[in-house]
């Protein structure tokens, strides 16, 4: 596992007894119901959650809404995480975008929702992304690897991921088949994984 | 044949940014559990968005620390079971349950294809626009069997399309931890087809070609990867 995700994971070169504990020690122990260790593992993760949610909602209420709800859930089901599927941080920020994602898609944001994707300048998001990845040093590799993409290949990945759109949704905006809306992510993707060294 | 399997294969990417609609997803988890090329791409797509995820940090309001802090410690966590994983199908010890179970009494309605199938099916297919696809394919067959608790399962299965489409009436509502899971039984025992996502909601799963029944359980949250209890509807496909 790279532990390349380093705004929750802050463990030094020289981790003693001492070091900080990461987001997977921490879910470890939560799982068996340490309710200091949650508090602990809150401080690590909440801003990342909050963050893609507040991205994807941009809704202040319901993006705290939303926030408390999985924060809750990350407690709930800890016991049911298993490290050998994954990091700590991508379990939690999967969920994370899961509920967004469900919040965004709900009945009652339906409607108002068609309007949106009917106005939406495809070329807007991608300015305000490249804007907020810009700032920290940790976000600097994300922008960069993001730049080797093609423009449908980051438009594709980005929309879906940061503004909560279903691939035919991309497909209408983008004004491209849905087949190739699902290789162009898929594409992305994977030279995403291959200029950051993911493993999974 | 296949070539809705082939279509799945690509569908890794769309996943992991979530970007499938209800129906693809469901279809495409059941893949997972049968497909380790799959399972091993979306796990690392899916830790590559994590990334995007993390680059648009930030902070939530102070005062809601201590709400979440104070609803965790008056919450029950879930009972840890075995997580279900998505690897390929295994046939394990609880297959001869299902196999067992399958005994049990339930009542077959087996239905061949007939006039007033086609009525049904039109008339499915208005009220399921989203499947009309499957439902409107000349070899959909319907089949239907009630359960002994009294619920109605019904499956549409294309053996052209290699899909099926269950449908439900009057299942019981089940506690939050609770969900319903479908299931495919050939020769070799049950293999998992999804999770409802709701107790009414339509559900598609494909590679449903080779299986003589379709079952449902209730399983703990997420679905299990062997059938964990004895079927509420068993519905015979051959
Ligand atoms: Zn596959």
């Amino acid at each position: 596992m790279p532990k390349r995700e380093r705004s929750l994971q802050s463990l030094p070169p020289d981790a003693g007894p001492t070091a900080e504990p990461t987001a997977d020690d921490l879910l470890a122990l939560v799982a068996r119901g340490d309710e200091a260790a949650f508090e602990r593992l809150y401080d690590v993760v909440s801003g990342a959650v909050f963050g893609l949610i507040r991205r994807v909602l941009r809704d202040q209420a319901q993006s705290e809404e939303v926030f408390q709800e999985v924060m809750l859930e990350v407690w709930r089901t800890a016991t049911r995480f298993d490290p050998g599927r994954g990091s700590a941080n991508t379990w939690i920020m999967t969920m994370t975008h899961r509920r967004a994602v469900d919040r965004v898609r709900s009945a009652q944001a339906a409607t108002h929702r068609e309007e949106h994707v009917a106005r939406l300048d495809p070329a807007r998001p991608f300015d305000e992304v490249s804007e907020q990845v810009s700032g920290r040093l940790e976000q600097r590799q994300v922008r960069r690897c993001l730049s080797f993409l093609t423009g449908l290949q980051r438009e594709s990945v980005l929309l879906a991921y940061y503004q909560g759109y279903s691939y035919p949704e991309v497909a209408s905006l983008l004004g491209i088949p849905l087949g190739t809306v699902k290789t162009r992510m898929r594409d992305g993707l994977i030279r995403l994984r291959d200029c950051m060294g993911v493993t999974g | 044949m296949r070539t809705t399997s082939a279509d799945l294969h690509t569908l890794t990417g769309a996943y992991a940014v979530n970007a499938l609609t209800d129906t693809e997803r469901a279809a495409f988890e059941t893949h997972l559990l049968r497909c380790e090329s799959c399972a091993t791409e979306v796990a690392e797509l899916t830790a590559t968005a994590t990334r995007l995820g993390l680059a648009v940090e930030f902070a939530p309001p102070p005062q809601l620390r201590a709400r979440v802090l104070a609803a965790a410690a008056e919450t029950r966590q879930l009972s840890p079971h075995t997580p279900r994983l998505p690897r390929a199908r295994g046939w394990g010890r609880a297959g001869g349950l299902l196999a067992a179970a399958c005994l049990v009494a339930v009542a077959f309605v087996t239905v061949q294809r007939t006039g007033s199938d086609d009525d049904r099916l039109a008339q499915l297919s208005s009220q399921y626009g989203r499947f009309s696809d499957l439902l409107s394919t000349p070899d959909a067959r319907l089949v239907t069997a009630t359960g002994a608790g009294g619920a109605t399962g019904t499956a549409v299965v294309s053996p052209s399309r290699d899909e099926l489409l269950f449908l439900s009436r009057d299942l019981p509502a089940l506690p939050g931890d609770r969900v319903y899971q479908l299931w495919l039984i050939d020769a070799h025992g049950p293999r998992g087809a999804g999770v409802l996502a709701s107790p009414t909601a339509p559900h598609v799963t494909d590679g449903v070609s080779g299986a003589q029944k379709a079952a449902l359980t209730v399983e703990p949250a997420g679905g299990s990867q062997d059938p964990t209890s004895d079927p509420v509807v068993v519905i015979a496909l051959t």
